[in-house]
């Protein structure tokens, strides 16, 4: 009887454990790049959403042709895919919003437990400020 | 009585029937609701491919090499290898609108591809401006945009893939030489069109 009943609990337990696909991952330990990471403000309204994709830190630089280039790290939190979709948002320097094809809502996915980085650049030399948004895809 | 209220449902019908004919509302343009299909180019593909070509084109700095900056660009061929008939301009338009506020860059619309002008009535003023001060006022452009768009389909039982290949090319047009290549591919799976991303 006990038997019985632990087979389809196994069986239910492969069935979840299916979806789960972790990353493994290997990088030089002595880096050589130092990233410049910035201190960021950050307006958590989907709590959801940062429970299973969390940003990591934030980091910029600028191209040689004046450009804003902001890299932010994100951590899947959880042992499944997760699709999201993002959006950077760009500012002058009086804060007024610049939009171009460049805060276009992008979508994207991340493995379980894996980390990865997304950029965005600015649309233009003027640009001196950012906002990146993150939305749970449907 | 009766006729009261057989006018007064009558009276409501248009009311009822009108609120219930159409679901009509907007959406933001390659927003989370729009529509997603697998067999077709959807607009937030080309929104993401021009969006990808732009950081990427900006980035490399290619556009920066130039001896009066901001650069002059003509649109070249852009191939359309798809099985689909589709206006390239939804991706190019994109990114023409983008490197000029970059003020890396302007596009001529007086030059085009097999002598055909984007804007005739700009190049024939331009012409008659030259003629009237008798010297070449046009400055030929310092690069030219090229591309292909390619669909790979695949199926695997009642599933669908298809894959867009968004290529791109800028060459010198002095040397000839392709100083910025790019790529962004676009891989859309599912077993019936869905909505949302």
């Amino acid at each position: 009887m006990k038997t019985r009943m632990l087979l389809p609990l196994a069986g239910i337990g492969l069935l979840a454990l299916a979806g789960c696909t972790t990353v493994n991952s290997v990088e030089n330990a002595d880096k050589q790049g130092q990233r410049q990471m910035v201190t960021d403000q950050r307006a958590i309204t989907d709590a959801s959403l940062d429970r299973k994709v969390s940003i990591v830190g934030v980091n910029q630089s600028m191209t040689p042709g004046g450009l804003l280039k902001v890299q932010v790290e994100l951590q899947n939190r959880t042992r499944s895919l997760q699709r999201f979709n993002y959006r950077f948002e760009w500012f002058d320097a009086n804060g007024m919003q610049v939009t171009t094809v460049a805060s276009a809502l992008l979508p994207d996915q991340i493995e379980g437990k894996e980390s990865k980085f997304i950029f965005g650049l600015a649309p233009n030399p003027n640009c001196k400020d950012f906002r990146v948004k993150f939305i749970e895809a449907q | 009585m009766k006729s009261k209220i057989i006018f007064s449902l009558l009276a409501a019908l248009p009311f009822v029937i009108g609120g219930c004919a159409t679901n009509a509302h907007y959406v933001e343009t390659g927003g989370r609701e729009s529509v997603v299909t697998v067999g077709q180019i959807n607009i937030q593909d080309y929104i993401q491919a021009a969006n990808a070509a732009t950081s990427d084109l900006l980035a490399s700095g290619a556009l920066d090499k130039v001896a009066t900056p901001p650069a002059v660009l003509a649109i070249s061929r852009i191939v359309n290898n798809t099985g689909q008939q589709i206006d390239t301009d939804l991706l190019t338009k994109k990114i023409r609108v983008a490197v000029l506020n970059s003020g890396k860059a302007q596009t001529t619309t007086t030059m085009g591809l097999g002598g055909t002008a984007e804007d005739p009535m700009a190049k024939g003023l331009q012409q008659e401006n030259e003629f009237m001060n008798d010297q070449k006022t046009t400055r030929k452009p310092d690069f030219t945009l090229s591309g292909k768009i390619i669909e790979t389909t695949a199926r695997a039982g009642s599933t669908r893939q298809s894959t867009y290949s968004f290529q791109l090319s800028l060459t010198d047009a002095r040397t000839g030489l392709a100083v910025w290549e790019g790529e962004k591919e676009i891989t859309k799976q599912g077993t019936r069109p869905s909505v949302g991303f």
